[in-house]
């Protein structure tokens, strides 16, 4: 087998000295092009998970490479310039409300230009005719100079995807990216994020509330309880045994569709 | 079973001597320190101040004079932290209420007569040497088998406030304390002047519906020149208070060398600000004065902004929403472009409504700061009122009332838009 395209090696993640432990030694591989789902209760470190891998968190401990790059050695500048490359989506989407979608997407270009032309407002024609393509992508080319907090929750959310295909990224990190949407919206959301991995070939990290999206577009499973790996392997081999042990007992698999 | 211990730290415990048991006992240590002292300072505190308005109240009333000392004062040192023990070792006192604790047995039980007993007894071996309590469990808790836990109402019914000691001690505390309250401010013979002497302001009121319309054009010039006081103080200080905001930010300011700073700003702002702009302007006429200019009350009034302002902004930078500057770190910006994207569109209409609403304050306070000769309208209604020239008084004040609800009005319509 090729190359792995991220290794995370033994991480862990403390936070107040000792006192809340979010990962617990997680180990895995991606390779290039996977689409790998993390799933998990509230709580169960997801998040934690994907903002150590572009060091929005300081790991505790471990190490991770992405493309042989040792990436938690990095300085806060080179780390700075390696976000470039990783895209990452939210579950609130975390766009400027009050700005217009068209300034949202730009914001995607800021690692590239300089800064005071960006402090200025100022971006290249180029980067402005990439955010209409990304725009007109998504479906949203009409909504181009309309304010971010106008738009529908999906709508947001797609906004948000743009803003990381600006990035034209490597590796795609979505932290819950649908839950927060209806289940209509979800699939929609869901398949420009496939689109991105199965035409640009962007490797996707996503963590997912339901088992369902993630048999749909996983290529592989994760499965974090309490910090800890706790599943590594394909979408049909989580049976009932398997699903209870994640979520626990009283669990029911909630289907969506 | 020990609370306030992580769960690693039970399972391996550190070598002893290791420097991080050490730390760890000094950590842990100081928090339960703190726990327990913040609630022993309230209960005392609380039972000290019931105790020193029943005090007054007793000696007001029954003798007239001013006094607070019924007992002699280690009577009532002893007094108070004899109750406080009592109160928390036999009932749920003012401070469990207040940290959301209750005593209950380590099992989660109710506590027998006999554990509160122990308890209170070893309480003063415990709590009062303070020592004691960077043990966990504390001596007095290990021995009696009780433990403070976080206070639920799981499976029990509520109780009626006036069934518990916290309820009743609120209720007797507000009881004294208007008593007190009224028997300061309030006396007979006021009262009776109140309803028979409402006969002597009615010069006051006749020459107030009757303006002097000789002077309008002088008003209308120290009306502009109010403004205009609170114009020039508004600007600087929101030059001053825009950069000092962020050093007064919570989230903002952190590490030790960020904590300090944002102590420091935050503690000179709020002593700035509770003294009155009355007060600054007096201090700026002592200094700067020339010859009654405004230069002194614009002085009094931008300080007071400025310490005013930075405290709205901070707390608005305080609660924005980290997921944006998340959002706008994750494309690998760096800290200007987080600030100018992430950041500021977050303050800038909250920042322009709070400028707003501090310049429509400053109106309001240009007129009481003229008053001690700072300049602008409320010179002229100092002069004429000390001058017993009513009408021309009454002139000036029909036009500051004008003024000050055009103003308001005005900048709630503006704050409206910007919400």
């Amino acid at each position: 087998m090729a190359e792995p395209y991220l290794v995370v090696e033994h991480l862990t993640k403390v936070y107040e000295r000792g006192h809340v432990v979010a990962l617990k030694d997680v180990s895995f591989e991606v390779q290039k092009g996977e689409f790998l789902v993390i799933i998990g209760l509230s709580g169960s470190g997801k998040s934690t998970l994907l903002r150590c891998i572009n060091r929005l968190i300081e790991p505790t401990k471990g190490r991770i490479f992405i493309d042989g790059v040792e990436i938690t050695k990095l300085s806060p500048r080179q780390m700075r310039k390696f976000r470039r490359k990783i895209g990452m989506i939210f579950q609130h989407f975390n766009l400027i409300k009050r700005a217009t979608v068209m300034t949202n997407v730009l914001t995607g270009r800021l690692g590239y230009n300089p800064t005071w032309m960006t402090l200025l407002g100022i971006f290249p024609r180029s980067d402005r005719e990439l955010a209409l393509k990304n725009l007109e992508r998504v479906g949203l080319l009409e909504k181009a100079y309309v304010r971010a907090d106008e738009l529908s929750g999906g709508q947001q959310q797609r906004v948000g995807i743009a803003r990381a295909l600006m990035q034209e990224p490597e590796l795609l990190l979505a932290d819950e990216p649908v839950s927060a949407l209806d289940p209509a919206t979800s699939h929609s959301v869901m398949q420009y994020i496939e689109q991105m991995n199965r035409e640009d070939g962007v490797t996707v990290l996503a963590s997912l509330h339901f088992l369902s999206l993630a048999r749909r577009y996983g290529t592989r499973i994760i499965a974090l309880k309490d910090g800890e790996l706790v599943f590594d392997g394909a979408p049909e081999e989580i049976d009932d045994r398997k699903f209870k042990e994640i979520y626990g007992e009283e669990a029911e698999e909630v289907e969506i569709r | 079973m020990l609370s306030g211990y992580p769960e690693a730290y039970l399972k391996e415990r550190p070598r002893w001597m290791s420097l991080d048991a050490v730390a760890d006992f000094f950590y842990f240590g100081f928090r339960n320190l703190r726990k327990y002292l913040s609630i022993v300072l309230l209960d005392m505190g609380a039972i000290g101040i019931l105790w020193l308005l029943m005090n007054y109240v007793i000696i007001r009333l029954s003798t007239g004079r001013i006094g607070y000392a019924l007992v002699p004062w280690w009577v009532f040192g002893l007094g108070v932290v004899e109750a406080a023990a009592l109160w928390e070792s036999f009932g749920r006192s003012f401070g469990h209420r207040v940290a959301r604790v209750e005593l209950r047995r380590t099992d989660g039980g109710e506590p027998t007569a006999t554990q509160r007993i122990l308890h209170w007894l070893l309480w003063h071996v415990s709590v009062l040497p303070i020592f004691p309590l960077l043990f966990i469990p504390s001596p007095h808790e290990r021995v009696s088998g009780l433990e403070l836990r976080p206070f639920t109402m799981e499976g029990r019914t509520p109780k009626p406030w006036w069934r518990t000691s916290t309820g009743i001690y609120v209720a007797w505390l507000t009881g004294v304390a208007l008593l007190a309250a009224i028997s300061v401010t309030v006396s007979w013979e006021d009262l009776v002047r109140l309803f028979t002497k409402a006969g002597t302001t009615a010069k006051f009121w006749r020459s107030f519906f009757s303006p002097d319309t000789s002077i309008i054009l002088k008003t209308i010039r120290d009306l502009i020149v109010t403004v205009f006081m609170a114009m020039t103080a508004t600007s600087f200080a929101v030059l001053v208070a825009v950069p000092l905001s962020f050093l007064a930010a919570r989230n903002l300011m952190r590490g030790v060398v960020g904590r300090l700073i944002y102590t420091v700003i935050r503690g000179m702002m709020s002593i700035i600000r509770s003294i009155e702009p009355v007060v600054w302007a007096i201090f700026f006429l002592v200094w700067v004065r020339v010859d009654l200019t405004p230069f002194a009350g614009v002085l009094a009034l931008f300080v007071h902004s400025v310490s005013d302002l930075t405290k709205l902004y901070a707390e608005r930078l305080e609660s924005i929403d980290p997921g944006l500057i998340e959002a706008i770190a994750a494309t690998g910006a760096n800290r200007l472009q987080i600030l100018r994207y992430a950041v500021i569109p977050q303050i800038v209409n909250p920042y322009i409504s709070f400028t707003l609403y501090r310049w429509d304050i400053n109106i309001r306070m240009a007129t009481v700061v003229g008053v001690v000769g700072g300049g602008g309208i409320g010179q002229a209604l100092f002069f004429y009122l000390t001058g017993n020239l009513w009408r021309q008084a009454g002139t000036v004040m029909l036009f500051i009332i004008a003024l000050v609800w055009a103003i308001d009005y005005l900048s709630a319509r503006l704050r409206a838009k910007l919400a």
